[in-house]
């Protein structure tokens, strides 16, 4: 029995670098620290979606071919396009955005992340505000309030809160499980209390249950760690909260200016903004500006709602306003595990971060033209390759149908839903555990992701098949190569 | 006098940004049809899309005309300085962009951006505009700076954001965001708004003359006025409710709202 230490979790955006994976006989039998979305990826993976050869549909049905048969076939539908799209790559390693950015300019296509349609809206208002933010590092060793917004991180990072937020022990901040356990207990002896004071006396329920409990609880002006969670339902994140805020769906843009407008000493005139009464968010104001050290951590559910990318453009401007009270700092809680790899790649070598249109010959960049699920919505595109993604069952079904209609080429390790409607499909290897390469947290810090086993025989890591693509498409049109 | 007819339909984005009087003026027919085009990533000529006739003018000005289905075509009339540009049909992207003179007709949809960026001229779409109607690309904080742009059906969201200068006139319904971070200048709005009008405004005028849902918590009431005045010989007959803001932004533009479709504002007459 082996143990492979120091291991990075190829799943979202947290990037827990501390996993342990026990080997036996060079397959992996268990695993350390991981949470259950990591653990299930690390023991799983190899499971019976593989695809373990390349694919070519021929009469309507796939084919078993040779691996550069299957290059072939890909370089000559990319070549032939006039307006090729490629989509993917945020799960993947850093190199293989790398090659696929020389593709695109190779073959003038437009080459966009899965940031599109979860954080592009963030991006978008970065540029146009800027973004005061730090690494998780400094969260973890300070920040005495931690605010979740749109996001539920106890199910979608799970480690994130134990990690970097309330539930770790910083140097200079306490971890406050000890806090949420003791309010575990006390909710489950007030249900106790309330069920047997029912059952004597009443015949019904005789107080409001918990989650109907607006106001503000005391402890928050206690000067410790605290957590604040805003969202439009009780997640599991909010229950470990010291505060949940329920917003009404779609009205996040006003309940952050309001909180811009309290924190500046301005008069709200309404009472209640976004179904919340403004005395409640004159205590969250309160707190917000009596922390020393903030932090604002933000979800696809202020990304993809209501007002869309100005939601962050006004919390980016929050923050921005506390900064004027107090220090204060705002993080995009980043979903796959290398989409701000990708996104830091893609600005590096083009100069934007997503949706990077080459076609006229330079990078142009402009979100809702250039983005890939507005160019599949109007049906401009005449051949897509889609890598390390599964747009086919997350895109609207006008987009999947346009997708369909025209030549389709998918790299990925499984049979998903994109590669059963693909025209030439090419197995590739699990990043993270059957190839090494480069990954970003969500905070920017680059971490190496380990290579742990051998890929099954014959199949590439996706770099290595982008980089073939890309030697077959410049010998095609006559340009160096062999 | 040019009149330009599709040769067939276009599936790929086409960006043709020869199509400006300017460009036209003195050339043959030849000429013309040599003009670069692109469409995707392959460069192409404009004789190979478009049937290209002469007509004789009916006015002095420069004139191109197009027909047909043109919403993939993008960029027509960029940084046009004089002239007009008709266009029976759908276009695409970026009409218009940063135009400085001239006019723009359209008897059909205009896609999103049209104006973008613009400082001058008149475009006039007679069906509906889409998204970011002379809002400038992304990331730039300079809109429109001057010109008109007066739309006689609906427009999308964003419409005059970051707007500078100028007036926008929407005689449908507009959607979110009208005005955003709006410094000066005016948009007018016949019809409803869906909401967030006027966010983050430094200064400038907003009337909008049908109902809104809500107006944000950052604005202030200040007036309720009878008529306000849209241009030179142009009333809106209210009353209106005026507010104030965007206080966020220490801005202090106005915000026109109708006091008859919106009685669920009124409320905020006890603050007056």
């Amino acid at each position: 029995m082996e143990i492979v230490k120091a291991v990075t979790c190829p799943v979202c955006g947290s990037l827990c670098d501390d996993i342990e994976v026990v080997m036996e006989n060079g397959k992996i039998v268990d695993v350390r620290n991981a949470c259950a979305a990591g653990a299930a990826k690390f023991l799983n993976y190899n499971c019976e979606h593989r695809i373990l050869k390349p694919l070519i549909r021929k009469n309507g049905e796939f084919v078993e071919v040779s691996l550069d048969e299957a290059i072939r076939k890909a370089a000559e539908i990319l070549a032939n396009a006039s307006y090729p799209i490629l989509y993917g790559w945020s799960s993947t390693s850093c190199e293989a955005v790398r090659v696929g950015l020389e593709l695109a300019e190779e073959i003038g296509g437009v080459i966009d992340n899965t940031s599109t349609v979860c954080h592009g809206p963030s991006i978008l208002s970065i540029q146009d505000v800027g973004i005061p933010s730090c690494t998780l590092g400094q969260i973890r060793h300070r920040a005495d309030l931690v605010v979740y917004w749109g996001s539920n991180p106890w199910s979608a990072h799970p480690r994130h809160i134990e990690r970097y937020t309330a539930f770790s022990e910083g140097r200079f901040q306490k971890s406050t499980w000890r806090r949420y356990l003791a309010k575990i207990r006390a909710l489950i002896a007030k249900k106790k209390l309330e069920r047997a004071f029912k059952r004597i006396f009443f015949k019904r329920e005789i107080s409001v249950p918990p989650h109907l409990r607006y106001e503000p609880p005391p402890f928050l002006e206690r000067k410790e760690r605290k957590l604040i969670v805003i969202d439009v339902r009780r997640t599991k994140s909010a229950e470990i909260a010291d505060y949940f805020i329920k917003v009404e769906p779609g009205k996040d843009y006003e309940l952050l200016q309001a909180l811009r407008m309290l924190i500046r000493d301005q008069e709200i005139e309404t009472d209640k903004v976004a179904g919340v009464p403004v005395e409640y968010l004159e205590e969250v104001a309160d707190v917000m500006v009596n922390c020393d050290f903030g932090i604002l951590f933000f979800g696809v559910g202020l990304t993809m709602s209501g007002a869309k990318m100005r939601n962050i453009d006004a919390a980016i401007c929050l923050t921005r306003d506390l900064n004027m009270r107090t220090k204060f700092v705002i993080m995009p809680m980043r979903g796959h595990f290398n989409v701000t790899g990708a996104n830091v790649v893609s600005t590096w070598q083009t100069g934007y971060p997503f949706a990077v249109d080459f076609s006229l010959g330079y990078p142009r960049y402009n979100p809702g033209e250039t983005s890939v699920v507005d160019i599949l919505l109007r049906g401009e595109s005449d051949a897509s390759l889609i890598i390390a993604s599964d747009p086919a069952s997350s895109f609207p079904k006008k987009a999947v149908e346009h997708l369909a209609k025209t030549p389709l080429i998918v790299i990925d390790p499984h049979m998903n839903v994109t590669a059963q409607i693909a025209d030439v499909v090419i197995p590739s290897a699990f990043v993270g555990i059957e190839a090494e390469g480069t990954a970003y947290r969500m905070d920017h810090v680059p971490l190496p992701l380990k290579k742990i086993v051998e890929p099954p025989e014959g199949i590439l890591p996706d770099e290595e098949i982008v980089r073939r693509i890309l030697v077959e498409v410049r010998r095609l049109k006559g340009i160096g190569g062999s | 006098m040019v009149n330009l007819y599709p040769k067939r339909e276009f599936k790929v984005p086409i960006f043709a940004e020869c199509i400006n009087p300017e460009i036209f003026e003195d050339k043959t027919l030849s000429e013309i049809a040599e003009l670069e085009v692109w469409e995707g990533n392959k460069r192409k000529k404009l004789g190979e899309f478009f049937k290209i006739e002469e007509v004789k003018a009916e006015t002095e000005e420069p004139t191109i005309t197009l027909y047909g289905d043109l919403s993939r075509i993008r960029r027509i009339g960029t940084k046009m300085r004089r002239g007009i540009i008709k266009i029976q049909g759908d276009v695409g992207m970026h009409l218009g962009e940063e135009m400085e003179g001239g006019k723009i007709v359209v008897r059909g949809n205009v896609d999103s951006w049209a104006g973008s960026m613009m400082k001058g001229g008149i475009i006039e779409i007679h069906g509906n505009a889409s998204h970011y109607l002379g809002a400038p690309y992304r990331g730039s904080t300079v809109g429109m700076r001057g010109g008109r742009i007066i739309v006689h059906g609906n427009a999308g969201n964003e419409v005059g954001a970051y707007m500078r200068k100028g007036i926008i006139k929407v005689y449908g319904n507009v959607g979110q965001f009208v005005g955003l971070r709006m410094r000066k200048g005016t948009i007018f709005v016949a019809g409803d708004a869906e909401g967030r009008m006027g966010a983050c405004m430094k200064g400038g005028k907003i009337i909008v003359c049908g109902h809104v849902d809500s107006i944000l918590p950052s604005f202030t009431i200040e007036n309720v006025k009878g008529k306000v005045k849209v241009e030179a010989d142009e009333i809106a007959q209210g009353p209106f409710y005026l507010f104030l803001g965007d206080l966020t932004e220490n801005g202090m533009g106005k915000l026109y709202v109708s006091k008859e479709k919106n009685s669920h504002l009124g409320f905020y007459e006890k603050y007056l």
